[in-house]
């Protein structure tokens, strides 16, 4: 089994640096840190900014929500009475970029009509053999939290999961000695 | 095309001065069920040569048994729609293809806009019954000219209320296109059949407006144009062949027992596609990229120039 190869998995996902310049009737940005979002709000079309946390000084419209839950809850509602034109602008960690993904493609857009800008180093993890969601970093091997196999975390990213996929390391010692806390 | 139907008519109704319905069953066995947007290819036998049309399906696709098409006499046509219209009655038989389908509902859409032009109309018929059938949300825009290309207008009318709106040419109202665009919740996709220029128009708004390509849907079935005679050769099995000016192609090879697969006919799926060795070409086809241009050509619309030889991967 080989875990590394020059040419990234065809599934694996690619990040933009910069925002494209696709012209768009109104632009959402939802960021994890409103400070990584600036150059996304560069656009003359109408933006919002939806962010966690600090707010920015410029003259953009903006909204700090509180908690993680009350920004998802926010988009949704926003999603819900946008128009077809709508573009959708993402930027945070891997977890937060395709559960958001996930939700603006429920509401009915497209994949070409949402940009993904990667921060920071947090990714989801689906375990094969239980279905178990856990949050990882950049590390290559882990413990599945629920079940308790060793997973190599696999290059293979599923985006109707949002989740890279972890799968048994060693069939003949599934379960990692320690155990876990 | 490999599987052919021998279907028989069994009711021709004139809708206009211009548009006549047919409807078609198997003399043998059953119909293949069909998606909403699909076309068949009917075999016309006119003078001198054989012509394969593609027509939409305009049937309810829950309605299984039957086909139907419905044909504009073309002024300007090669013969096939004159074929149908002139000489085909009741209890004649034909041959068409099996059904496939270029112009799918997509599967995600929230709503849907239909837009058609004149004849356009045909593969939203079979689309509005299912739309209908699934409870599903969406409008109609119908381009016409009453008296001529208002095919189906007072039915729909009737039927679809709200949901239907009228732009009769000869009242002098115009169909805009920018209001199409305007205030679409976000699971919005649009479809078009019709003219050239109309599809144009939307292509370029929509993307104006933001909307991205895939929220647009098309079909546009035409003839292919003719040009000027040319010379092909099929470097496999040597053979030389002469194309009229009045033929594509495409016919041209099947004329000469050379079947290459298609589907459309028009120069969009890209199922014809065929390699070239050398010679001159003049793509007009709306599938392939200029790079696949420099070895490869859709012999259902494009031509070869009139000086030397195409040299064809055949």
């Amino acid at each position: 089994m080989t875990a590394s190869s020059a040419e990234p998995l065809f599934s694996t996902p690619r990040y933009a640096a910069e925002a494209s310049r696709h012209s768009a009737s109104r632009r959402i940005v939802v960021a994890q840190q409103a400070r990584a979002a600036v150059a996304l709000l560069d656009d003359p079309a109408p933006t919002l900014l939806l962010c966690l946390g600090e707010t920015l000084t410029t003259s953009a419209d903006q909204e700090s929500l509180p908690s993680i839950e009350t920004l998802y809850l926010r988009l949704q509602m926003l999603l819900e009475r946008a128009e077809a034109g709508t573009r959708l602008y993402i930027s945070g960690d891997e977890s937060f970029l395709w559960h958001v993904y996930r939700l603006a493609r429920h509401a009915g857009l497209l994949a070409d009509e949402i940009e993904l800008f990667k921060q920071g180093s947090r990714r989801r993890l689906y375990c094969v053999h239980c279905t178990h969601f856990q949050d990882i970093g950049e590390e290559g091997e882990c413990n599945c939290v629920q079940c308790g196999v060793k997973l190599l975390v696999r290059e293979h990213f599923s985006q109707r999961l949002g989740a890279y996929m972890g799968v048994c390391i060693d069939p003949d010692r599934p379960y990692a000695k320690a155990v876990q806390a | 095309m490999s599987a052919m139907i021998e279907v028989q008519v069994t009711d021709v109704r004139q809708l206009t001065p211009v548009v006549r319905e047919f409807t078609f069953v198997a003399l043998d066995g059953t119909l293949p069920g069909f998606s909403c947007g699909s076309h068949v290819q009917v075999v016309l036998p006119i003078e001198g040569r054989t012509l394969r049309n593609a027509y939409s399906l305009m049937s309810d696709p829950r309605e299984t048994g039957v086909y139907r098409i419905a044909v504009r006499l073309q002024e300007a046509s090669r013969g096939g729609s004159r074929y149908l219209h002139e000489q085909v009655r009741v209890g004649d038989r034909l041959r068409i293809g099996v059904p496939s389908n270029l112009f799918a509902l997509h599967s995600q859409a929230h709503h849907h806009i239909l837009v058609a032009g004149g004849i356009g109309i045909t593969p939203f018929m079979a689309y509005l019954a299912e739309l209908e059938a699934r409870g599903a949300s969406f409008e109609l825009h119908y381009a016409y000219r009453s008296g001529l290309t208002d095919a189906y207008g007072d039915e729909l009318r009737e039927r679809l209320g709200e949901r239907f709106h009228g732009y009769d040419a000869a009242a002098g109202q115009r169909l805009d296109c920018t209001s199409l665009f305007a205030g679409k919740p976000l699971g919005s996709h649009l479809y078009v059949c019709g003219p050239q220029r109309l599809l144009d128009e939307l292509k370029l708004l929509a993307s104006a407006h933001g909307w991205s390509a895939g929220r647009l849907h098309w079909e546009a079935f035409a003839a292919p144009e003719p040009g000027q005679p040319f010379t092909v050769e099929l470097t496999r099995s040597g053979q030389r062949l002469q194309v009229p000016g009045d033929h594509s192609l495409l016919e041209a090879l099947e004329a000469a027992g050379v079947e290459v697969p298609n589907l459309c006919r028009g120069g969009v799926c890209g199922q014809c596609t065929t390699r070239y060795l050398s010679g001159e070409v003049e793509h007009r086809d709306h599938y392939l990229g200029e790079q696949q241009r420099g070895e490869a050509l859709m012999p259902c619309v494009s031509r070869g120039g009139c000086s030397g030889t195409l040299l064809l991967d055949l």
